[in-house]
């Protein structure tokens, strides 16, 4: 049983029907805290003329509301500091964090307690154990730490299973880069942006990182985990295998984690969580095989309670069969392929910054890249894609900016995409969730120049 | 009397039985009165057990920690 590629056999291999029944008996159970615990939740519950009784198995979940992030938001506003979301009061607690979000207006603030602390750090383990991380491994975090809750879990969770832990926190890129090579690391977490951007450094230091000792990557924070080209980059960069994780502040942790199968998507970690798929405009569930937005109720968190929670994710489900690691847990496809609200509507064409970046990626003389939209003459809105260019490709730049027009043009039902490459060093670089959309339409004056 | 289900119904294995007894002496040692340092202990093992006892499906509970 320790040789075992699951984390939890029992629950990773229940056959179907008993995993259903497990999700209805602790969506029962869920249901019940929330509302005997969170005066949010009871007020939204009793709004919605529904109560715990009410729900006895996992096909009664829809009859639950959703809960909104604004609505979350406008509590917390209106019950400084934490809210009427939180279930425990702060003598309770252990930790607090924040939101980092790539949207929002100001952060959501989460308590923790010590029963939830290791709960976050468990869903991390199904991750970790599932790409084949042991103990033993040498796992090093490229992450400052602080209120943002991003690795924190995976710290926990890695230390549990007996990896030596490698924190990072307040340390340069350089910086970073000789000691995973120093204490020879075998397992590198990070965005993936930033692993990119480690990637870049370690060139320039000229460390040989695919003959390095790092031989698995997770990354988490941005879509780009799942973007196949993406990946590529970074699997040719470091020499490694890469696998994709994503979570949210919301829960505290993660909900999917990529097996190493790696079947182009991610488990649903579905005996700690319901995902439902909706269609974003109507609520209504969508099926297997097609995108809409996740919804996602979490069993393991008693300070923040968390029932049919929209996401605002764009993703699509597909059934565990598409896997051959044996788990029955489903996947999506992917992973996240976005947000609902990242989309940009340039000249009626819908732009979202995903595709492009899975196009832009496809490109290895493409080093860092920004999305830029700005008004020209004041009525016509233009998008053009900055490209600082890899040392070695400027001879060829001219054609390769031509193609990459064309690709980008090509997958953006004919909308004319300009190319211009950047000054080496000049668009910004990121450790955690990377911006790189600039939007200036709303700017006077704002030009491509 | 020890549970001898776990909550789908399935029989608990013998190690299944032995990690929720434990678990509930723990959950019983909480309301004593013990030195700070056995009421921290204990609280950072009941917890760390409950994921155990959770992610296996052998109860309801959840510890107050």
């Amino acid at each position: 049983m320790s040789g075992s590629p699951y984390w939890n056999p029992k629950t990773e291999t229940l056959p179907k029907d008993q995993l259903r029944a497990l999700q209805g008996h602790r969506l029962k159970k869920a249901v019940e805290r929330a509302y005997h615990t969170s005066a949010f939740h009871k007020a939204l519950f009793d709004d919605a003329g529904v109560g715990p009784d009410d729900i006895q198995s996992v096909d009664d979940i829809v009859r639950l509301p959703f809960t909104t992030r604004d609505a979350w938001m406008d509590n917390q506003a209106a019950n400084a500091p934490f809210g009427e979301m939180c279930a425990v009061t702060p003598d309770e607690a252990i930790r607090y964090h924040t939101t980092s979000g790539t949207s929002g207006r100001t952060p959501l603030r989460v308590l923790d307690t010590r029963t939830d602390w290791k709960w976050v750090s468990e869903m991390w383990c199904y991750g970790f154990h599932g790409f084949g991380v042991r103990p033993g491994d040498r796992v090093f975090f490229a992450f400052s730490y602080g209120t943002f809750i991003g690795f924190w879990g995976a710290h926990y969770g890695t230390e549990k299973m007996g990896c030596l832990v490698l924190p990072s926190g307040n340390m340069n890129t350089p910086n970073r880069v000789e000691l995973i090579r120093e204490l020879e690391a075998t397992v590198v977490c990070a965005t993936p942006t930033y692993a990119l951007r480690l990637g870049q450094e370690a060139e320039n230091l000229g460390i040989d990182l695919p003959n390095s000792s790092v031989k698995r990557l997770i990354l988490s924070g941005e879509p780009a985990g799942s973007i196949p080209a993406s990946k590529k980059m970074v699997e040719e960069q470091w020499g490694a295998k890469a696998a994709d994780t994503a979570g949210m502040t919301e829960i505290g942790t993660i909900m999917m984690f990529e097996c190493e199968q790696q079947p182009g998507g991610t488990h649903i970690i579905e005996d700690h969580f319901i995902e439902e798929v909706i269609n974003p405009e109507t609520g209504e569930p969508v099926d297997y095989g097609e995108q809409g937005e996740r919804v996602v109720t979490s069993f393991g968190r008693s300070a923040i309670p968390l029932v049919r929670y929209r996401s605002r994710d764009l993703v699509m489900k597909v059934p565990h069969t598409g896997c051959s690691c044996g788990r029955t847990f489903d996947i999506y496809d992917g992973g996240i392929r976005g947000r609902v609200d990242d989309m940009l509507l340039v000249r009626g064409t819908n732009v979202y910054p995903r595709a492009i970046e899975a196009i832009v990626r496809e490109y290895p003389a493409v080093d860092e890249f920004q999305i830029y939209l700005w008004t020209k003459d004041g009525i016509r809105d233009e998008i053009a894609v900055r490209c600082e260019v890899r040392p070695g490709f400027g001879d060829q730049w001219s054609g390769i900016a031509k193609q990459l027009q064309s690709d980008l043009s090509h997958n953006t039902e004919g909308l004319g995409i300009h190319v211009q490459q950047a000054e080496a060093g000049s668009l910004p670089r990121f450790e955690l969730k990377a911006k790189r959309v600039l939007d200036e339409r709303h700017v006077k004056g704002a030009s491509h120049a | 009397m020890p549970d001898a289900t776990d909550i789908l119904g399935n029989p608990l294995t013998e190690a299944e039985q032995k990690l929720l007894a434990a678990y509930r002496t723990l959950e019983s040692l909480s309301g004593e009165e013990l030195a700070p340092t056995a009421k921290a202990g204990v609280a950072e093992a009941t917890a760390c057990l409950w994921q155990v006892i959770n992610n296996l499906g052998l109860t309801d509970d959840r510890p107050a920690c």
